[in-house]
């Protein structure tokens, strides 16, 4: 495009001051934007919003969610969708709660993210080696899984009478909950390894131009395929510590939560169409809708409104950043 | 396979298709003190123009010298800042295309706007549909379809998906669309770049025949000889000014150039006539059945070897299965001077040091939506890496050397490389595997639709890379491109490898004339 050869020349570039360039700006910094005013608001209408405990209970509450973004980031970095992590999340909890019944809480945490990370592989199977479109193969391996945990649970619900199984998801470390803080870790490390390693700039690569890709001598298939792994591993950690917060699981656990983990995702501002996006966006995400939820609470307003405000301001985080994007691109 | 891209098509048609208009040569499209800026420049500055009815009017220019800007102004995809446009003779509404098709003007852009999965038909129609009481009329579309298919000498079938036709084809098609809609301008933007020499000549007869009909016509390309040939009057942009309008007689190819480029001075192609006697690799029995057939040949250290041949003469194919990126594909190869198995795969081909930068640079040489410096790094991550992690600061080291050596703005590495000119992009194509220092580099159509100043760096970059011993073996539709820099030319027809000439025997003459000696055989023999 030769003209925006001409926006970009070096000598443009150095007139062009703050003022031309702040469509560009909020374009990638605007999301920061939303969820400090958020915060604003929600801490002026209830100072206890802020509160260290409030904040505590928040990132263990959202842990699953977040911990399930993380996967799904690189899932969506690379062109992808998983709509199983609902069946999958409830199945894995169903499996850690199972085989926590009888065994040490260590043993049925590893057999749940076994379990995710096995769904997860056949996910990427299919995905990329049989390249059945990402979108069908989950809905039907979701219907797979969720018929799998209605057939070990007979829809019962499982509990588990064992303290030591609840401190993964309850448990606490001079008030900072354990979950919380896999959260963090989470978010962080692989936040490192996509911004950082060959793997994360494969990840891009890959859901930026497959072919491209494929012609510079990528393994391809093996990058796609392993996203799925990674969101199933990440799918199993979810179920655990949602059947410790719990003591208990079943089949249904929690099937809105794909709604959940998909807005983080994609209300942070990573493309849908694969490519571009980062961690941190996707960590800012989860802080807009923890705080939306948990601090519309707080702030007494019905929930039948949040859902229409929660809505309203996915939609217009969206509609701004397309609008902008083609301000900035504008020929 | 062989879909023929267009008929004899030189027999005079019993109906001409469109409209027939007063040429007294009145003005159709009168252009004064248009300007346009985008944040932080000034892409059009004070523009005077003015288009005659029944002219073919040439537009040259560098690329970023505004013709983009100035175009998809006259169709109305972009507003002035001040100026007016006026269209037989009335004020120009903007805002929005469809508008302008109201107003007269049609025009095909550089990039295709064909829709893969819909059938050739619709694509010819789209967005203008003929219909009866909101039915589309598809008797009347067929019709029509035949009609302007027989005058512009085209055989394409109907009813084929348009995805699964050549690029040769599918833009033949954007410029039927742009026809059927009988507009009296129609600006045709780089519409000879996908095309081979023998699908030009096609189209030079349709602007004549067009012309005829008193259609003004905008004409931009980066083969001058070309807009000479078929342009009544060229003018000439330079950084957003319209430097000069001539007559064509009073442009040579010389002229127009000085005047693109300003004071900037051109190098010729400098040309080897021998190459080192190590053979770096040697083909034999080369095939991939249905495509090509029969190839054989060597490629020595340091030599660079053109393939010449139509479009849809196997060009691409040879050198994708040199790549590893066909795995039907048959025959052996030494690969210096040691016989090894084809190789099946692109990594295994790159593994022996063989790297192919493919013709469609968009689609399958860059990630878009990543900056300059990523797409540099994509083929050879692990050298700038410390285990799995990359380091930073070789990557922007290494970077900066290949843009330097590129002739590419090293300012420009954090740019995403969707935002960089044709010529660019082409630049990160090539460095992408410079950067891991190739024995064989196979080069697709590296220079379409790319301006001279890029193409000039490409080419000294290449040959920089031969002297040094690289083997290079380069595939373009622009003969005297292949003939000016190959120190031998293989050429191509029907799949088939008909000659290897020396450097010093290879003229575009020679060459057509090798290719056509087989087509007209072929078609001779009722093979089509």
């Amino acid at each position: 495009m030769s003209d925006a050869d001409i926006l970009a020349s070096a000598p443009a570039r150095q007139t062009a001051n703050w003022r031309a360039q702040l469509p560009t700006l909020i374009r990638v910094y605007g999301i920061i934007l939303t969820l400090v005013l958020l915060l604003a608001v929600v801490t002026i209408g209830n100072p206890a919003f802020i509160s260290q405990q409030n904040v505590f209970n928040m990132a263990s509450q959202w842990a699953p969610a977040g911990i399930m973004a993380v996967g799904m980031t690189f899932v969506i970095l690379t062109g992808g969708f998983d709509l199983s992590v609902a069946s999958a999340y409830s199945l894995c909890a169903v499996v850690a709660a199972y085989v926590g019944q009888n065994h040490a809480p260590s043993v049925s945490f590893a057999a749940a993210i076994a379990v995710g990370l096995v769904f997860g592989l056949a996910n990427g199977i299919l995905v990329a080696v049989v390249r059945i479109n990402p979108f069908i193969t989950t809905v039907g391996s979701g219907f797979i899984i969720n018929g799998v945990a209605l057939v070990l649970t007979q829809n019962a619900a499982f509990l588990v009478n064992n303290d030591d199984f609840g401190i993964l998801g309850a448990g606490r470390w001079h008030g900072i909950p354990y979950s919380g803080m896999l959260l963090v870790i989470f978010l962080v490390f692989f936040g490192f390894v996509l911004a950082r390693t060959i793997y994360g700039e494969a990840i891009y690569a890959v859901g930026g131009n497959y072919e491209a890709s494929r012609l510079s001598g990528i393994r391809v298939r093996a990058v796609v395929a392993s996203a799925y792994v990674l969101m199933g591993g990440c799918v199993g950690l979810a179920g655990c510590i949602a059947a410790s917060q719990l003591s208990s699981a079943q089949a249904n656990l929690d099937p809105g939560i794909i709604f959940d983990v998909l807005t983080i995702v994609v209300v942070g501002g990573t493309s849908l169409s694969g490519g571009s996006g980062a961690m941190w966006r996707t960590a800012v995400g989860l802080g807009i809708i923890a705080t939306i939820s948990n601090g519309f609470v707080l702030l007494d307003i019905s929930p039948y409104y949040q859902s229409i405000i929660k809505g309203s301001i996915i939609v217009a985080a969206l509609a701004l950043d397309t609008g902008l994007t083609r301000l900035v691109r504008a020929k | 396979m062989s879909e023929q891209v267009i008929g004899s098509g030189t027999a005079a048609p019993r109906n001409i298709p469109i409209r027939k208009r007063d040429s007294n040569s009145t003005v159709a499209i009168r252009v004064r003190n248009v300007s346009k800026s985008f944040p932080g420049v000034q892409a059009l500055r004070g523009i005077n123009f003015e288009l005659l009815s029944g002219e073919v009017h040439g537009l040259v220019g560098a690329n970023g010298a505004g013709k983009s800007t100035f175009i998809r102004m006259l169709s109305g995809a972009s507003v002035p800042d001040t100026g007016e446009i006026e269209v037989q003779g009335s004020p120009l509404l903007f805002d929005d295309p469809r508008l302008q098709s109201g107003a007269g003007i049609a025009a095909i852009y550089q990039e295709l706007t064909i829709i893969p999965e819909m059938s050739v038909l619709s694509n010819a129609f789209l967005g203008k549909v003929p219909s009866r009481f909101f039915v589309t009329d598809k008797r009347r579309m067929e019709r029509r379809f035949a009609e302007l298919s027989e005058w512009m000498g085209l055989k394409i079938p109907p009813h084929a998906n348009a995805g699964s036709l050549s690029v040769a084809n599918q833009q033949m098609i954007e410029i039927l669309r742009a026809v059927q809609t009988d507009q009296n301008v129609l600006i045709m933007d780089e519409p000879t770049a996908p095309l081979g020499p023998y699908e030009r000549a096609r189209l030079y007869e349709l602007i004549g025949r067009l012309k005829e009909s008193g259609v003004a016509i905008i004409f931009i390309s980066h083969d001058l000889d070309e807009v000479l040939q078929l342009s009544d009057r060229v003018s000439v942009m330079r950084e957003g000014l319209l430097v000069e309008t001539r007559t064509a007689a009073n442009w040579t190819k010389d002229t127009l150039v000085q005047a693109m480029l300003g004071d900037v001075q051109i190098v010729p192609g400098s040309k080897r006539t021998h190459a080192s006697d190590q053979e770096l690799l040697h083909v034999s029995n080369l095939a991939l059945p249905g495509r090509v057939s029969g190839l054989s040949f060597g490629l020595h250290e340091g030599e660079i070897l053109g393939i010449a041949g139509l479009v849809g003469a196997g060009r691409t194919e040879v050198l994708r299965c040199i790549a590893g990126a066909e795995p039907s594909a048959q025959g052996s190869m030494r690969f210096v001077g040691v016989d090894c198995p084809w190789p099946r795969t692109i990594r295994e081909a790159i593994g022996r040091g063989i790297v192919l930068a493919p013709e469609d640079r968009k689609r399958q040489g860059l990630v878009l939506s990543r900056s300059s410096l990523s797409n540099l790094m994509l083929a050879d991550l692990p050298a700038v890496a410390v285990g799995p992690v990359i380091d930073r600061s070789k990557t922007r080291e290494r970077g900066t050397a290949l843009a330097r050596q590129l002739g590419f703005n090293p300012e420009r590495l954090d740019a995403e490389a969707l935002n960089l000119s044709g010529g660019n992009q082409q630049k990160l194509v090539l460095g992408k595997w410079l950067n891991r220092k190739p024995r064989i580099l196979l080069l697709d159509e590296p220079t379409r639709g790319i301006d001279l100043g890029a193409k000039q760096e490409i080419f000294q970059a290449i040959r920089r890379l031969s002297d040094q011993g690289m083997g290079v073996i380069l595939v373009s539709s622009d003969l005297e491109e292949v003939v000016e820099h190959s120190d031998r030319v293989l050429v191509m027809a029907r799949g088939r490898q008909i000659d290897i000439l020396d450097g010093h025997d290879a003229t575009v003459e020679r060459i057509l004339n090798l290719i056509f000696a087989v087509e007209s055989r072929a078609s001779d023999a009722g093979v089509s």
